[in-house]
């Protein structure tokens, strides 16, 4: 067998566009699916049952069906239903921060849970209202505190929004399969794909540790 | 030195109360009255409700039955079972916990002026100049900078003794705000609350420590099973109790300390 890589250079531009795709849907499903998510653990630890049992059902489903199904429903179902078209990314968007939210409610919801009761003590003690005990109290520490996960996330995230090449969304891993299927050269072209992968996720994982080991020490009172 | 001790008006009249945690009864009919230049000291076994004393006093907990008036104005009242809190009231109150709870993410400057800029609306130039000035006073003008894990126990404390008086109390209370402490920390922090004395502060001192509290009190009251079993000057409560069980717990407290 003889490998070629010197076919890749001129894929450089098309590689490129696909990981420059994974990255925007990444980028933008971690903020809109961690906002979500953040919105659902504080229904999850609310004293309303109907609001307890709506996120804890939502949260179960997503985290308990397959991302490719969630996908195909989004970009097949979803149209039919509501009777619109939407766009390939609209739907990749919408499906990715659908189940993102799930993901991230996890992460916030034991993130709320270590901010103590004596914080509270000491809010109430200092006349604080309780939108500053959220907005200046609480939701710093918890944001803090689910940082290195929260990125976890993102990366987790990154390498599965890679099922969206199933639907025909031309991320780095369509774009990848592409190539391969036309240059008939899948050992070249898929190796580099996945070495593209790590080579944006490795760092970042490395970046969790460090920043999990400063944030634990900053917030060890 | 204590001329505070001169107005005699009642700050906080405490009537009837009563307090349990499922069926642990913890207060059990409560009544202390404490004039403006009242220190109090409270002192007692573990478990007696000294804590709760203070939490509730703070407005932290719930009460069954009873009521305080503070200033002569009603502040917390138990109406069809549920607990009234006046709020305004509470805000003239400040609290010191044992374990600090200062707000980890934010400096030591930060944890002083939130209140104040977001309660009373004060401007950030003001409110940290007076942090400034409180700091300094309290030997911690190098470390307004400092985030709360960089500090020593001593110091978490002064900060947080100092995070309460930005907000100008009319009564500090103190919940064993030592007994974290490694011993050689205890006289810095010991030092901010008798200077706190010496300018009529009113306070409420939980504390184990017999020395400090013979030092600041102005009153001293013994609490056991949810009441005040004695109440009376330091000499009297820590010298010459009139009461058994006041005692015994004195003999011990002093005899494991000797
Ligand atoms: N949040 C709570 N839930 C249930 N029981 C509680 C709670 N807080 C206190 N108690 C109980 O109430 C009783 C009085 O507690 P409290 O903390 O007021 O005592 P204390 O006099 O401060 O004791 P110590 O000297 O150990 O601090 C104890 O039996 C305690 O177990
Ligand atoms: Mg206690």
């Amino acid at each position: 067998m003889h490998l070629d890589f010197s076919i890749l250079p001129r894929f450089a531009d098309a590689l490129a566009y696909g990981l420059w795709l994974t990255v925007r849907l990444t980028l933008i499903c971690i903020v809109t699916g961690g906002a979500l998510g953040f919105l659902l653990a504080l229904a999850r630890r609310s004293g309303s049952r109907l609001l307890r049992a709506v996120s804890t059902v939502y949260v179960e489903f997503f985290r308990g069906t397959p991302v490719l199904i969630q996908l195909f429903w989004i970009f097949f179902c979803l149209p039919i239903l509501l009777g619109v078209e939407l766009s390939s990314f609209v739907s990749g968007v919408i499906a990715l921060t659908l189940y993102t939210g799930a993901i991230t409610s996890e992460t916030f919801r034991s993130s709320l849970g270590t901010v103590g009761r004596e914080q509270m003590d000491a809010c109430v003690a200092l006349g604080l209202p309780a939108r500053v005990r959220i907005t200046s109290v609480i939701l710093p520490q918890a944001l803090l505190r689910a940082t290195p996960t929260l990125l976890s996330n993102a990366i987790s995230l990154f390498k599965e929004s890679s099922l969206v090449s199933a639907v025909g969304m031309a991320d780095l891993m369509f774009v990848g399969q592409n190539i391969s299927n036309n240059t008939a050269r899948p050992v070249e072209v898929l190796t580099a794909v996945a070495l593209i992968y790590f080579a944006v996720a490795f760092p970042l994982t490395r970046a969790v540790a460090v920043l999990e080991g400063r944030i634990l020490r900053k917030l060890a009172v | 030195m204590f001329d505070g001790t001169r107005d005699q008006t009642a700050l906080v009249r405490m009537e009837g109360l009563h307090k349990s945690y499922g069926a642990v009864k913890v207060l059990q009919g409560l009544d202390i009255e404490m004039k403006r230049g009242d220190r109090v000291v409270v002192i007692g076994p573990s478990g007696g409700g000294k804590s709760t004393l203070l939490r509730v006093l703070m407005g932290l907990e719930k009460v069954d039955a009873g009521n305080i008036s503070f200033g002569g104005r009603p502040y917390i009242t138990v109406r069809n079972g549920k607990t009234v809190i006046d709020t305004e009231v509470r805000r003239s109150i400040g609290m010191v916990f044992q374990h600090y709870t200062l707000f980890p993410h934010l400096s030591v400057l930060q944890n002083l002026v939130l209140a104040p800029c977001k309660v009373n609306g004060e401007g950030t130039a003001s409110a940290k100049a007076r942090a400034q000035a409180l700091l300094d006073r309290f030997g911690l003008g190098a470390r307004a900078g400092a985030y709360p894990a960089q500090l020593s126990g001593g110091q978490k404390q002064r900060v947080a003794i100092a995070r309460a008086l930005m907000l100008d109390p009319k009564l500090m209370l103190f919940d064993e705000v030592t007994s974290a402490l490694d011993p050689e920390l205890v006289a810095e922090v010991e030092q901010v609350m008798l200077e706190l004395a010496a300018q009529a502060m009113p306070m409420v001192i939980v504390t184990h420590d017999m020395w400090f509290a013979r030092n600041i009190a102005s009153r001293v009251i013994f609490c056991a099973g949810g009441v005040v079993v004695e109440d009376g000057p330091p000499e009297q409560v820590l010298g010459k109790p009139i009461h058994e069980r006041t005692r015994e717990f004195i003999n011990r407290v002093f005899h494991i300390r000797a």
